[in-house]
């Protein structure tokens, strides 16, 4: 019997893969971010410089809050946004299944590609707003239309999630609260709701994960701008290492980003006393 | 053999037929080209690498220091020694720019690229005014358009070296070449000379009075917003790279046939201790060598024959680019455009100082967190005071 | 289940569906608009005058080129996934050693780290290995930041194989590697069509590890190339479109064909 079962190296592949280019990196980050190094020869060691300097830059603190406040407001847009159109496309009406087929094209672009059709869509002199509101311009609105647009290429995935797990509600529910005389209202907070609470927080971890993460979409539409108004961590971290070269630096904010994603997917994961798999896509 | 450029699409083909025909003379190479921003990245990147190119496009100046003290460039000084007529063959302030404690680490390859200030004659002759020759002259201008609904100045102010042109030209009116060269040499805290401050203050000034209109932060000059908008009519001025009259012609080509394109220097500013002629911008972009590459001697060969050739410098000349090589008077004057190209080339030739831009002439570094702070100052966000503060304190 | 038509959530579904549609439609028309009457006309004109020549522009400006690159890095970085991953799926499933679940626990933590993170060592990791500016230097990353979701996947779908056809097939006396081709391939065909969805997805779309690892036109993949066309086109902004509308249009035609494949890739298995 036991010939029959297969042997470790089946593995091995996977694992030396994973490794040399997923875990290894995490320990060169580590190791990055006791040294200094412009990307120009080989690393030399400076001890917690780096870190210290991570304590008193007022730009990385300044970048930590607006990653904040675009992970809570992208999260409190897409969630309500995206659980009712996935409630509602899980009908097995034909003119729902039509929409929501619609409803997942924003999925087939590419974030570049999203990007580049809001930038010109948004341009302060030939897009549809010009003369008016500065959508990318005006420092006190840029994060919020980051917002919009991540809003508009994510709600579609996280829509689908919703219409999946809201078609495997079982209708007997439903049947029997139609029964007890129960509203449409409350048929969507008592049954509705509760029992798309795992999907709920499976959404909510790649939500807050993915906008912790964005890059793409900020590095084209705003480049973090005006000024620094949507500079968020991970295009700080960018920035800092691709364009002033501190690579050193640029890998002790790298390593911040990898503690408060894997902190974040374990408070949420915690506090909902939910144990799921945490993940996140790239860039999602 | 990998040659790196800027993109630009009047001068690559340039570029590539002078690749073509030193392959055809036995050579090889092959043009690769990238856009601004992403350029400076990747060619950072690249230097570090082991696949760096062998030929590579840059700006001279402190940018190209960085690489040649960390021993990657080839020092090209014996190729002019055995060279003369190669040696002889660029205006001399030119090839300062990328010579570096001595030695020669570049090659001029395109045209001198003062900043200028461009206008739109048809806006101005409809506003019955005249281009501006002292910065009050620009104030008053900044009002006769305002009243008239039109942006007295049009900027790319999502890329921070659009606004870099003001700052620059400024310090150096008020303040003399050598307030800039204190800070480059002798460290930031050069920032606290009382020059930069009220150059920064007399910037703030120019942007409360609305002379960059109040969406300028969005616009990108990569995608051509703040140059159309002038050629529409839509904005007056626009201070830019001597590029900018090809990029005219390749966007708006009825802007530029009409004749409505104008261009000046940048205004005086009297009591400044800088001379009215000096200019701001990049004397030229260079061809460097990297030291590690495998093809080091027609590398070096590439770049010592076919800069200064005829055919090149005239494919430039006709591409409307001024060449950084003496004596092409008699050309320029042959040449379409022959009245812009033949002042570029008196006005450098003039210049008492060429300020390389900054972002070029500090270590990478610097220059990012200095731009980020310039953004800031447009926006407001920063007081010159408070710009003054955070750069010096690096 | 009876129901009465949901106006409000009918209302909301077509505001949506503008929100939605919108922005593609007008892609669509300005592709085929001319620069000079998109920057005078307006934004959202209908093209008076339908033209072609911006498709144009952007074919015989590289696109082509990028394209192919893209599908190279694609099919690479599927191919890499799905011949480590099964067998190493198979291997946590089946096998005994406590080498692959120590391997595999190792593997699952990997699901939290952001390429972001990671990019700093892995440039300097590809350019030590000379595979800097190479399409392998996006394949090999782009594929071992995928297989954390492609083993999840894979190994769920192959523990809910029952026990009895593996012992079945012992019976018959195959070994590992025929029970691998014969009852593990064919039964994990939906999970691996997820998996090759999910990657391929992950690959078409990458950004930040071509933006890092790449730079020469020749290495140049989609998504990059719709980046560098902004700066080529400059106020062109009907051309970049025609770019955005020809990048879209393989994913499409996907979509058209195949679409629960795509969407249930999409989510890989996050959807359950």
């Amino acid at each position: 019997m036991q010939s029959q079962r297969p042997s470790s190296w089946y593995a091995v592949p996977a694992f030396a893969f994973f490794g040399l280019f997923a875990a290894l990196p995490m320990v060169l980050v580590v190791y990055l971010s006791f040294t200094s190094w412009q990307g120009l020869g080989t690393p030399t060691f400076n001890g917690v410089a780096n870190w210290s300097r991570l304590i008193s830059d007022g730009e990385a603190h300044a970048s930590m809050g607006r990653t904040l406040l675009l992970m809570v407001v992208s999260w409190a847009v897409q969630t309500p946004i995206a659980l009712l159109i996935g409630v509602w496309a899980a009908g097995k009406q034909r003119s729902r299944a039509v929409l929501s087929s619609i409803f997942f094209l924003p999925l087939l672009l590419s974030t570049a590609a999203i990007a580049l059709l809001w930038q010109a869509l948004l341009d302060s002199n030939f897009g549809i707003f010009a003369g008016g509101p500065q959508f990318l311009g005006d420092p006190d609105i840029a994060i919020y239309t980051v917002v919009f647009v991540i809003s508009w290429q994510y709600i579609p995935f996280h829509t689908l999630l919703y219409q999946g797990a809201a078609r495997g509600i079982p209708a007997s529910l439903y049947e029997a609260a139609i029964i007890d005389g129960a509203g449409r209202f409350g048929r969507f907070f008592n049954i509705t709701l509760p029992q798309l609470r795992y999907t709920i927080v499976t959404s909510s971890i790649l939500m807050l994960v993915g906008s912790l993460t964005t890059f793409d979409t900020v590095l084209i539409l705003t480049q973090g701008g005006p000024g620094t108004a949507s500079r968020i961590i991970p295009l700080h971290m960018y920035i800092t290492g691709f364009s002033g070269f501190e690579m050193g630096y640029a890998s002790a904010i790298a390593v911040l980003l990898v503690v408060l994603g894997t902190a974040l997917s374990v408070i949420v994961t915690r506090a909902t006393g939910f144990r799921a798999m945490s993940s996140q896509q790239e860039g999602s | 053999m990998k040659i790196w450029a800027l993109q630009d699409q009047v001068l690559n083909p340039i570029e590539q037929k002078s690749i073509d025909s030193f392959k055809a003379a036995g050579g090889n190479g092959s043009l690769e080209t990238f856009g601004n921003d992403p350029y400076k990245q990747k060619l950072r990147v690249a230097i570090g690498s082991p696949n760096a190119p062998d030929v590579f496009f840059n700006w001279g100046g402190g940018n190209l220091k960085e690489y040649v003290d960390a021993g990657k460039i080839a020092d090209l000084t014996p190729v002019l020694d055995q060279n003369p007529e190669l040696k002889n063959a660029f205006i001399p302030s030119v090839m300062d720019g990328a010579k570096i404690d001595g030695k020669q680490y570049g090659i001029p390859m395109r045209g001198m690229q003062p900043v200028l200030l461009f206008f739109n004659k048809k806006v101005f002759a409809e506003a019955g005014v005249q281009p501006p020759k002292t910065w009050d002259d620009l104030l008053s201008l900044v009002d006769t358009f305002k009243n008239k609904g039109v942006q007295p100045i049009s900027l790319a102010g999502s890329q921070a070296w659009t606004e870099l042109m003001w700052a620059e030209y400024l310090l150096d009116r008020i303040g003399g070449p050598e307030v800039f060269k204190a800070i480059r040499d002798n460290g930031a805290a050069g920032w606290k000379h009382p020059a930069v401050l009220e150059s920064l203050t007399k910037l703030r000034e120019l942007i409360d009075r609305g002379g960059f209109g109040d969406n300028f932060a969005s616009v990108g000059y990569d995608m051509g917003g703040a140059s159309t908008i002038m050629a529409q009519g839509k904005a007056a001025m626009h201070l830019m790279g001597s590029w900018e009259f090809v990029n005219q012609q390749d966007q708006s080509p009825d802007f530029v046939k009409n004749g409505d394109l104008g261009w000046t220097a940048f205004p005086a500013i009297p009591g400044g201790k800088g001379d009215p002629s000096n200019v701001v911008g990049n004397a030229s972009n260079y061809y460097s060598v990297t030291s590690d590459s495998k093809q080091l001697d027609a590398a070096k060969k590439f770049v010592s024959t076919t800069l200064h050739e005829d055919s090149y410098v005239q494919a430039l000349i006709d591409a409307g680019d001024v060449p950084a090589v003496v004596g092409v008077e008699d050309k320029l004057a042959k040449a379409p455009n022959a009245d812009y190209t033949t002042w570029i080339y008196n006005t450098v030739k003039e210049a008492k100082h060429f300020q390389l831009s900054w972002d070029q002439d500090l270590p990478a570094d610097d220059a990012t967190f200095m731009l980020t702070q310039l953004q800031e100052l447009f926006l407001k966000k920063v007081s010159p005071e408070q710009f003054v503060n955070a750069v010096a304190a690096r | 289940m009876k129901s009465r038509p949901n106006w409000p959530a009918g209302l909301f579904a077509v505001a949506w569906l503008v929100i939605v549609l919108g922005p593609l439609v007008y892609v669509l028309t300005a592709s085929l608009r001319s620069r000079a009457d998109y920057l005078t006309s307006g934004t959202l004109a209908v093209p008076e005058n339908p033209t072609l020549d911006n498709y144009t522009t952007v074919l015989t400006g590289g696109f082509a080129q990028y394209l192919l690159n893209n599908v190279i890095v694609t099919v690479a970085t599927v191919a890499i996934v799905v011949l480590v991953g099964v067998p190493c799926a198979y291997a946590v499933v089946r096998g005994t050693g406590r080498f692959v679940q120590r391997g595999f626990t190792l593997l699952l933590a990997g699901l939290a780290i952001p390429a972001q993170a990671a990019i700093i060592p892995v440039y300097l990791l590809i350019t030590r290995m000379h595979l800097y500016d190479t399409l392998t230097a996006i394949i090999l990353p782009t594929a071992a930041f995928a297989l954390p979701v492609a083993t999840l996947v894979l190994t769920n779908s192959l523990r809910d194989v029952p026990r009895e056809l593996y012992e079945a097939q012992a019976i018959d006396g195959a070994g590992s590697f025929r029970v691998l081709v014969s009852l593990v391939l064919p039964l994990a065909r939906p999970a691996i069509m997820t998996v090759v969805v999910y990657t391929a997805l992950n690959a078409w779309n990458g950004f930040l590890f071509p933006l890092v690892l790449t730079q020469s036109q020749s290495s140049r993949v989609l998504t990059l190339g719709l980046w560098n066309f902004q700066g080529q086109f400059g106020t062109n902004i009907p051309a970049l479109m025609a770019a955005v509308t020809l990048s879209v249009l393989p994913i499409f035609v996907v979509y058209l064909i195949g679409r629960r494949f795509l969407l249930s890739g999409l989510t890989a298995g996050f959807g359950k």
